[in-house]
């Protein structure tokens, strides 16, 4: 199964990339938790380099294992992650109002962060077996949303966790398009959403939680009330905006070691890393996602079978969502769904989801040169 | 394999998404940056003003006269007290201030009102024992004088507002009080103080004064011991470095404490050292013999016919105490003959004798550095009537401060020179480094070498036998000096007073190498009130003593037993 060339074809550019952009959350949550003097420092660092080096282990043993066992499994892992989920439902434990996380012994985790990975195997494995291009008809589309997509982001939104729900949409038309969908059923969905909208939008409102409400409404009105629900956006713009160019040094930002910004270490620590990196090192940041994503994008089109390619398309735009969405919401542009920085922010099950997610683009990278027997 | 364009535009729309959030970056952190980081750091920087402690008035040798003490202040936030009438009730039995008051106070409205500053710590634990609503305290320094009335006049008082109201407290006041600080203090979200240590202190300018404590001391008690046994009004003493016009002690009786300065009148508060102008009677002889020795109006074997006891001057006729004969110059110093004095001040001519009191200081301010002082009066000698050059001759229609007296006759023990006095050798910051470095400040030279001696020589007498001032002379130390007993004017009449008189007596020693020049006076003695009774005492008390604190040796006939004493050694 792991051959020499295998070895040989190694990608180090992703494993370095993934192992900067952790070091930089090391030292960013470092930073963010901070305390004030004559507290201890909690030790969010410490547990996430542990996890770090867990999860790199995790990546190795991802690379060894042919991506093509992915395929046969995955729609048993698919299963395997909505009974998960139902069971979140069932006996998770509850944290900052929702109900994400299943105890294991004296960790916990959530389920939602492996389910996304299934997820995704799931729909490249359905994908691929319809050949390239697939030109999906409305009735495929429709199929598939009933297969996949329903009961996932029906459960998801039961926890709730709103932008994991949005992620699988999102993810889940992307990979229709990357697989070919006609020209007219594109039309008509496009039309359909639209008119849609005004009947839907007004279910949605009624079903959503009043702290989701809030986020939509700071999101929109960010000075309606900056202590209460605008306060985590308009706190995130100040530290962001008060790094400046240069940034204010590293230990010496306010906003986080102040505790002006919640969240500080979690889904808000791209603030905390502009305010003290500025706008340079917000920059370099952005470079380390653009050449993670381009690397996934470029797996997708050299990866010798369609489900590879559905793969790595896949999880490179699970990333890129989850940048795009968690830097727009620090900027104030995408409303304030939950959604953590990849790499990044502190949380053990995220960065092991991630670092399992970049260790498969490598596994379809590192053979595609192999041939079938 | 696969359509390559549909990945590439997926990737398109996904870059495109990346530069819209660049764009919004840009946009926050490079045109908004101003505003945005003076956001964050008004909403953790608070400034705070740090009010500095006073600095700390030391003598001569580092011993603290004026220090601060923490204490609390009582405070009520009329807005949150519940039942102003009881509070008032609760309060009244343990500070000075009637239940009445203290119910309008608490009743009227308003975050902020004084109820009692300062106060003693017991009753402030008392106080926050009750826990009463409303009533708040702050902490607040009191400046504190250990020695009590040691010093009291020179160092002065402060109010409840640490200003400085008197003396050294009010002439360095701004050296004292310091400079407020702006301190900007972090805070997180929810007002924490960030610095876990104490707010730095800071205070003002420390005095290092030329007073010498044990010096003061020594002054102070004896004043106290003639006060008692003259029953007198007032006292004054001052005691100077004659070589550099370092005030080393300044008292002034009666004495009050600067640590409850209300207690004490107005009048007994004053420095009548330096605010007190008083007519010197025969101590001005001295400055008259001075000008006409070093003028050379006649030689010094110039006698003068003082037989008849009285002399007729401008249509006044100005008797001796007793009777003398024919008198040299010196003799007419050393028993002090008015007659005599007369002779000579009229040989020597109203213009030049103005000059030479002018030249002594006279008139003028010293310029010691402390508040309140009187140049005295002095008219100039077109406005003299016939009488003044008889008057003026022995020390009247003229008034001085004892300070002035003190300091001419410094100019005659120091070989001539005219001081400034000072009393402030050194101004240093809270870390003790120099700020400003106060030295001797000649003035200008007023008589030669020569006549100093020869006036120091004559003063000697007055202390010898058949001197006016036997009673101020030392055991060992020639002392050179002059009595003085005016007459003082009474306020109603406007005339000369036979009841109230100014004794006095100042002099130097030892005479022949002056290490102090003192003057004593003594306002208003009941019964006996000649200077050299009065005042020669007190003189010779303080003067020995303080020779000996100053270790110098006993001179004259004792050669031999200070040779025995090395010899034990």
């Amino acid at each position: 199964m792991i051959d020499r060339r295998t070895i040989k074809n190694f990608d180090w550019f992703n494993l370095c990339i993934v192992l900067s952009l952790s070091i930089i959350g090391v030292l960013t949550i470092y930073s963010a938790t901070r305390p004030l003097p004559g507290v201890e420092q909690p030790p969010f660092y410490l547990k996430q380099s542990y996890w770090i080096l867990f999860s790199t282990l995790g990546l190795l043993l991802i690379t060894g294992i042919d991506y093509r066992w992915f395929q046969r499994a995955a729609y048993l892992l698919f299963v395997i992650g909505i009974i998960l989920l139902v069971l979140v439902l069932a006996v998770g434990r509850k944290g900052l109002g929702a109900q994400r996380w299943i105890p294991l012994g004296p960790l916990s985790f959530q389920p939602a962060e492996f389910f996304k990975i299934f997820f995704i195997m799931a729909i490249a494995r359905y994908l691929s077996g319809l050949g390239c291009p697939a030109n999906l008809t409305l009735k495929n589309i429709m199929k598939m949303a009933g297969i996949f997509l329903f009961a996932a982001v029906i459960l998801l939104l039961k926890q709730p966790d709103l932008g994991t729900a949005i992620m699988f949409v999102f993810i889940f038309f992307a990979l229709i398009m990357v697989a070919g969908v006609k020209r007219k059923t594109i039309l008509i969905i496009v039309l359909v959403a639209l008119i849609s909208i005004p009947f839907i939008g007004h279910i949605i409102w009624d079903g959503l939680k009043e702290y989701q409400r809030n986020r939509i409404v700071a999101f929109i009105e960010p000075a309606v009330d900056p202590l209460g629900i605008g306060y985590h956006i308009t706190q995130s713009k100040v530290a962001i905006g008060s790094g400046g160019f240069l940034g204010k040094g590293y230990l010496h930002g306010t906003q986080g070691f102040l505790r002006f910004l919640p969240e500080r270490h979690t889904d808000f620590i791209f603030s905390i890393f502009s305010e003290e990196w500025g706008f340079v090192g917000a920059l370099l940041l952005f470079v380390l996602y653009l050449l993670l994503l381009l690397r996934s994008l470029d797996t997708a089109r050299k990866a010798k079978d369609l489900f590879g390619t559905y793969l790595s398309a896949g999880l490179g735009f699970m990333l890129a969502f989850y940048f795009v969405i968690n830097i727009g919401m620090t900027l104030g542009i995408m409303p304030v769904v939950g959604v953590p920085l990849p790499f990044l922010s502190y949380g053990g099950t995220a960065l092991l989801s991630n670092y399992i997610a970049i260790g498969i683009i490598m596994n379809v990278r590192m053979r595609r040169f192999s041939l079938f027997y | 394999m696969m359509d390559k364009k549909r990945v590439t535009i997926l990737t398109s729309i996904i870059l495109f998404c990346f530069i819209a959030v660049l764009f919004r970056l840009a946009d926050i952190m490079l045109v908004r940056h101003r505003e945005l980081a003076k956001r964050s750091r008004t909403q953790y920087l608070i400034v705070q003003d740090i009010k500095p402690k006073r600095g700390t008035v030391y003598d001569r040798k580092g011993r603290e006269l004026a220090v601060n003490l923490e204490l609390d202040s009582l405070y009520g936030i009329p807005s949150e007290v519940e039942d102003a009438k009881d509070t008032a009730l609760k309060l009244s039995s343990l500070i000075k201030v009637s239940d009445s008051t203290l119910e309008h106070r608490l009743s009227r409205g308003g975050d902020f009102v004084w109820i009692s500053r300062k106060l003693d710590p017991k009753i402030t634990n008392r106080i926050k024992e009750m826990n009463l609503p409303g009533l708040e305290f702050l902490p607040e320094t009191k400046r504190v004088y250990p020695k009590g009335t040691l010093a009291a006049h020179v160092l002065g008082f402060c109010d409840i507002d640490n200003k400085g109201i008197e003396g050294i407290e009010l002439k360095y006041d701004n050296y004292i009080k310091g400079r407020s600080r702006k301190l900007m203090l972090g805070r997180d979200a929810f007002g924490k103080n960030l610095s876990t240590g104490s707010i730095p202190e800071i205070s003002g300018d420390n005095i290092v004064l030329t007073i010498d404590e044990d010096l003061q001391y020594i002054v102070d008690k004896e004043l106290d011991k003639a006060m008692q046994e003259t029953h007198a009004r007032a006292a004054v003493a001052v005691m100077m470095n004659p070589e550099t016009g370092e005030i080393l002690a300044m008292a002034d009786r009666p004495a009050y404490d600067p640590n409850n300065p209300s207690a004490f009148s107005p009048a007994d508060r004053r420095n009548r050292a330096i605010t007190d102008c008083y007519e010197p009677g025969s101590v001005f002889k001295a400055i008259l013999v001075s000008g006409v020795i070093q003028e050379n109006i006649f030689p010094l074997s110039q006698t003068f016919d003082c037989s008849k006891g009285s002399i007729e001057v401008g249509g006044r006729i100005i008797h001796d105490a007793e009777r003398h004969g024919v008198l040299t110059l010196t003799q007419v110093v050393q028993k002090s003959s008015n007659v005599g004095a007369i002779q000579i001040g009229m040989r020597f001519g109203k213009e030049r004798y103005y000059k030479y009191i002018k030249a002594f200081g006279f008139g003028e301010k010293t310029g010691i550095d402390l508040p309140g002082e009187v140049s005295g009066m002095l008219k100039e000698p077109s406005r003299w009537s016939g009488v003044s050059i008889g008057s003026i001759s022995i020390g009247q229609e003229i008034a001085v401060t004892p300070l002035q007296l003190l300091r001419a006759y410094c100019a005659i023990a120091n070989g001539g020179y005219l001081l400034k006095p000072y009393i402030v050798s050194e101004i240093t910051d809270a870390e003790g480094k120099p700020v400003k470095v106060f030295g001797p400040q000649r003035i200008r030279r007023v008589i030669s070498e020569r006549t100093s001696r020869i006036v120091t020589d004559i003063l000697t007498t007055v202390t010898e036998d058949g001197g006016t001032a036997a009673k101020a002379a030392l055991d060992g130390n020639p002392v050179a000096g002059k009595t003085g007993t005016a007459q003082m004017v009474d306020p109603e009449t406007r005339r000369y007073s036979h009841s109230k008189y100014a004794s006095s007596f100042i002099g130097f020693v030892p005479a022949d190498k002056p290490r102090i020049a003192l003057i004593v006076v003594i306002f208003e003695p009941k019964g006996e009130h000649y200077g050299g009774h009065v005042a020669g005492p007190v003189f010779k008390r303080i003067a020995e003593q303080s020779l000996t604190y100053l270790n110098i040796p006993i001179e004259k006939d004792n050669h031999l037993l200070l040779v025995e004493h090395d010899e034990d050694r």
